[in-house]
């Protein structure tokens, strides 16, 4: 690092700072863009189909599909741009940048391996560095400024299945921030600080210990409220597809709608992460008390595709609920047991234990 | 970075001023909000930056919007009569408020402490330490603002829901 960061006249501290941008940023969307191609093969398998086997480089080399995502990618690019006659043509524009940008901006917090000394320099594995104040308020800061890319597209496509499936997702949204802002208080407490290095060394390698086994109500509302927060079905009521053709991004195709999509890939991303660091212990390997920096990421890594599996997997297993279910759903039922969850919690600590 | 975030701010708060169409004067704001929480985050204020994120824009102004959406008035109405009284006294009370602002911040002891070269530096403000303050010092006044929240609660739900 100290002999890259002399070549290019900049100090270690901020070649290292550009290092980790780059990779994590470009590797999230790189996994997103695979991911619509696991979605898409995942979902075959699961209703006992093939999915996209076909496509392949140069006509030859097959990897299972996999060239699928370039042919995607190549085919966005080179369609026609409509833009609808009556939109508002800069906030049109401007939708997919606001859905993607804070997508991938909510994962610069999260610890993606441990920190490691180097030199007499410690490097930390995360955009942010621990300690920066904002903790994890910053992801649920971020998560709430990602409703505005839904929003605005829905508004500026002049269209009224657009606008209608704008207006769910802002309640959708309200809606379950609360559930998940309680769940995460009680994270804070049990853990006795808000940094996200602070919640994983205080869920230990075993896994026992993590917050899962310690606080399964709080996961439990803060897992559902992630399928509503990244619109994903069960809660997918901004698209809607059976209901409101596609309802945010009806207007949308080419690349502003591909951008759209990847949106959502990259938010999958983010809160499987979340997860994984909250409630799953981070970069923890269970059983290996002090892993090598190599492990702990190949540990978090692990943790996130398995997250954003499963997120593929309840796709294509539960179907779409009401939408009166879904703010029954998130006020009388999430909403009550995240305040049960913290106050039990609170007692428990005002108890000693 | 003062500069760019001061400048977001008040360009976006111009620009809710001047535009016609409530939707977009709506995200103007947002970016208002966005630009406040920079400033904030420059004052060595995480806490307040998060906050100002999560509760403005990440609730407030998300209603707002969805409400506007959902009356489907898009322009602004016109006035039915110019009201030069209500206009002035507008533009006095917004003097005074600013007169009064930059008055509070010269005689904090923030700026005091610029002059002085080698005082102590404040600390960057932390979840702990807002809690602590609250609990500790502000106890009263956040008990009261807990109650009217209550109160005006009960009154929506009164208001909107009369058939239980």
């Amino acid at each position: 690092m100290d002999k890259l960061a002399s070549l290019l006249h900049t100090s270690p501290a901020t070649a290292w700072m550009v290092v980790k941008v780059i990779i994590v940023f470009s590797a999230v969307m790189l996994l997103a863009s695979v991911w619509t191609w696991v979605e898409r093969r995942g979902s075959a398998m699961i209703q006992d189909r093939i999915g996209p086997n076909r496509a392949a480089l140069f006509g030859k080399i097959r990897i299972i599909g996999l060239a699928q995502l370039l042919a995607d990618g190549i085919k966005f690019f080179f369609k026609e741009d409509l833009v609808p006659a009556e939109a508002n043509k800069g906030l049109f524009w401007l939708a997919p940048f606001l859905a993607f940008v804070p997508a991938l901006m909510g994962f610069a917090i999260i610890p993606f391996g441990r920190s490691f000394v180097s030199g007499g320099v410690t490097y930390h594995l995360s955009v942010l560095d621990p300690g920066n104040g904002m903790g994890m308020l910053y992801p649920l800061a971020i998560g709430g400024m990602a409703v505005y890319g839904v929003l605005v597209a829905a508004w500026s496509s002049n269209n009224k299945w657009s606008i209608l499936g704008g207006m769910r997702a802002s309640a959708t949204m309200v809606s379950y921030e609360i559930g998940i802002s309680l769940a995460v208080i009680a994270i804070f407490m049990s853990a006795n600080g808000y940094d996200p290095s602070d919640v994983i060394k205080a869920q230990g390698h075993t896994p026992w210990t993590w917050f899962v086994v310690r606080q399964p109500l709080g996961f439990l509302v803060f897992f559902t409220c992630m399928f509503a927060e990244t619109n994903r079905l069960p809660f997918d009521f901004a698209e809607g597809e059976s209901e409101i053709v596609a309802g945010f991004n009806t207007e949308y195709g080419s690349m502003k709608f591909s951008l759209l999509a990847l949106a959502e890939y990259s938010h999958l991303m983010t809160a499987s992460a979340l997860i994984a660091t909250l409630y799953f212990g981070g970069w923890q390997v269970p059983f290996v008390k002090d892993p090598t920096v190599m492990l702990s990421v190949a540990s978090f890594v692990l943790k996130l595709l398995f997250f954003a599996w499963v997120f593929v997997w309840v796709r294509w297993t539960l179907p779409r609920f009401r939408y009166d279910q879904l703010m029954h759903l998130g006020w009388k039922v999430m909403l009550p047991l995240s305040m049960a969850n913290l106050v039990f919690h609170a007692w428990r600590m005002s108890q000693g234990h | 970075m003062f500069l760019t975030f001061a400048l977001i701010t008040l360009c976006a708060a111009l620009g809710m001023l001047l535009q016609k169409n409530v939707i977009v004067a709506g995200l103007c704001l947002v970016a208002t909000f966005f630009g406040l929480a920079g400033l904030f985050l420059l004052l060595a204020n995480p806490v307040a930056a998060a906050f100002q994120l999560i509760v403005y824009s990440g609730a407030i102004m998300v209603l707002v919007l969805f409400v506007i959406m959902m009356l489907n008035s898009h322009e602004e109405e016109p006035a039915q009569a110019s009201r030069p009284v209500q206009r002035w006294l507008g533009v006095a009370l917004a003097a005074l408020l600013a007169l009064g602002s930059i008055k509070l911040v010269s005689a904090s002891a923030g700026v005091a402490a610029l002059a002085k070269s080698g005082a102590a530096v404040p600390t960057a403000m932390t979840l702990q330490k807002v809690g602590t303050t609250l609990f500790a010092e502000h106890v009263l006044g956040f008990e009261v603002a807990g109650l009217l929240l209550l109160v005006a609660m009960i009154g929506a739900v009164a208001l909107t829901k009369r058939n239980l």
